[in-house]
């Protein structure tokens, strides 16, 4: 039924309709990893998908980025049917991908080389989204002299200078020390608010998802599904950059505390 | 006794003198120029097929359904098991050991380079096909970069092994080279001879492997590790 719904109001932009997804494991036997997820990105909005790990949160960004079909269900971007990956949906791993082989400013042209980008505009793009991503000294650098930090700044500023219409992150900051992912967090959303980004978001850190988030797409797991669709109503329509304001908002402490109490229940029923 | 022993086994003076004797008199620098030639022409050949054929088959599931099960095939087979096959085809020239040291190493090649190849993280992969990328340029751009600092590697690890079956090739069957200097030796029952032989072959394949080792610190410099 809410796909049906969601198909007749939202043709633009990423909608996914009665996904499922079946691992094949050994011998006949599948996994149920995602199951019967509907669901539309609004288009301009940060949308994060949290819930405990193993709940199929990746399986749907891989279904989004085309990277793995779905089972069952369809997607689709601007109401074209999703078939394998592409430039329009840009993606960051959660495990560092710039390329060994390539400098700073190389690596962050990469993806423009692939697609014909002339030149001038690669130039104008790979300044703009280095000094963006505060790497303008490391501009000649290889991977190997950065931090964990540093590399994801680049794997994102190559997949924004791409300029796809939605941007997928999967954990970007998952193994980043907590003082780095707190910076990470504040720049990305700094990025993402300024160009006005579309973007879904992978995450199982809950600060993180209230800090990002204009709206959280909760999956629970063993199937795949979404339990529950929360709206930020507590930031009233705006986007709050700082971190220590954000928490003093009334509201916050709520909405944390309910999707705590959330995650124990996903927890407990595992065992 | 005390002279049996010095001519089995001479002294670090005695071998020394017989390199001077080797060079001076007895063209050993030809024999070394021989064999260096046969292990350098062989193993070309040899990575000239496996370097593109071991990507390919790392690369592509399809390739390596259909070469793989020739591969692992001869991989089992000892390529000196093919010596009376290659004299029968070849005759005692050329050919055969160059024949010979290419099917020692090449199967093993193929498939130490299709190991790397598929070793390269399947996300920088997935990272190149959300930017856009087609088949081909994921080739080009991320596979082959990736795997030259490996192909060096395993060039490094089978040179190894090529200068194994240089010596049984020159010991089987030739006029020239350190393997037939030291079988020329053994009939004249110069030991010294033999040991300097195989201090020779010791010393190029440190020679070589340093010289890889080096080439792929000069050429990869963005390496994190480098062996
Ligand atoms: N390639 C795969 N083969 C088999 N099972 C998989 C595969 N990928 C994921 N799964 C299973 O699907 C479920 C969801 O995985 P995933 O999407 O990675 O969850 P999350 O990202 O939320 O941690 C898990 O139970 C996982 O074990
Ligand atoms: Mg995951």
């Amino acid at each position: 039924m809410t796909g049906n719904s969601i198909q007749s109001t939202q043709r633009s932009g990423l909608v996914l309709q009665h996904v499922s997804k079946e691992y094949p494991v050994k011998s006949g036997e599948s996994v149920l990893a995602v199951s019967d997820v509907s669901f539309g990105v609004i288009e301009n909005e940060i949308c994060v998908l949290l819930g405990p790990s193993g709940c199929g949160k990746s399986t749907v960004l891989h279904m989004m980025a085309g990277l793995i079909d779905p089972t069952l269900g369809s997607l689709t971007l601007d109401g074209v049917k999703i078939h394998g990956p592409g430039q329009d949906r840009g993606m960051v791993f959660q495990g560092y991908t710039s390329f060994p082989w390539l400098t700073v400013e190389e690596n962050v042209e990469y993806g423009m080389r692939l697609n014909n980008v002339s030149a001038a505009e690669r130039k104008e793009r790979v300044d703009y989204f280095i000094a963006r991503v505060d790497l303008s000294r490391f501009r000649n650098a290889y991977p190997k002299q950065l931090s964990g930090g540093m590399k994801q700044r680049v794997a994102i500023a190559r997949m924004l200078a791409n300029a796809p219409k939605i941007s997928l992150m999967d954990e970007p900051f998952g193994a980043l020390d907590a003082e780095t992912r707190w910076h990470m967090q504040e720049l990305l959303l700094d990025i993402i608010d300024e160009s006005k980004m579309t973007a879904v978001m992978v995450t199982h850190d809950i600060p993180e998802a209230l800090f990002l988030a204009d709206r959280i797409i909760f999956l629970s797991r063993h199937p795949g599904r979404i339990r529950e669709i929360l709206s930020m109503d507590f930031k009233q329509g705006r986007r709050i950059t700082n971190k220590e304001e954000l928490i003093e908002t009334p509201g916050y402490i709520e909405l944390e505390r309910n999707i705590l109490r959330m995650m124990r229940q996903e927890a407990s029923e595992d065992v | 006794m005390r002279l049996t022993n010095a001519v089995l086994l001479p002294g670090p003076v005695k071998v020394m003198t017989s390199f001077v004797e080797l060079f001076g008199e007895k063209g050993y620098l030809a024999d070394i120029g021989m064999s260096l030639y046969r292990v350098i022409t062989s193993f070309a050949l040899a990575c000239l097929i496996a370097v593109p054929l071991g990507i390919l088959m790392g690369t592509f599931r399809r390739v390596e359904a259909f070469f793989n099960p020739l591969v692992s095939a001869f991989r089992y087979l000892p390529a000196p098991s093919f010596i009376p096959l290659l004299l029968m085809w070849f005759g005692a020239g050329e050919s055969e050991k160059l024949a010979l040291l290419f099917l020692g190493v090449v199967w093993f090649l193929i498939t130490l380079i299709m190991d790397y190849a598929k070793s390269i993280p399947t996300d920088f992969i997935n990272t190149a096909l959300t930017l856009g990328g087609n088949r081909k340029q994921i080739l080009w751009t991320v596979i082959v970069p990736a795997m030259l600092p490996n192909i060096l590697t395993a060039m490094r690890q089978m040179l190894a092994v090529s200068w194994t079956y240089l010596v049984i090739a020159e010991i089987v069957a030739a006029d020239s080279g350190i393997g037939a200097m030291m079988m020329r030796a053994k009939r004249f029952v110069h030991i010294d001879e033999i040991m300097a032989g195989i201090i020779t072959i010791g010393f190029l394949g440190l020679f070589f492997d340093i010289l890889l080792r080096a080439a792929r610190r000069m050429l990869f410099p963005y390496l994190e590790s480098n062996d």
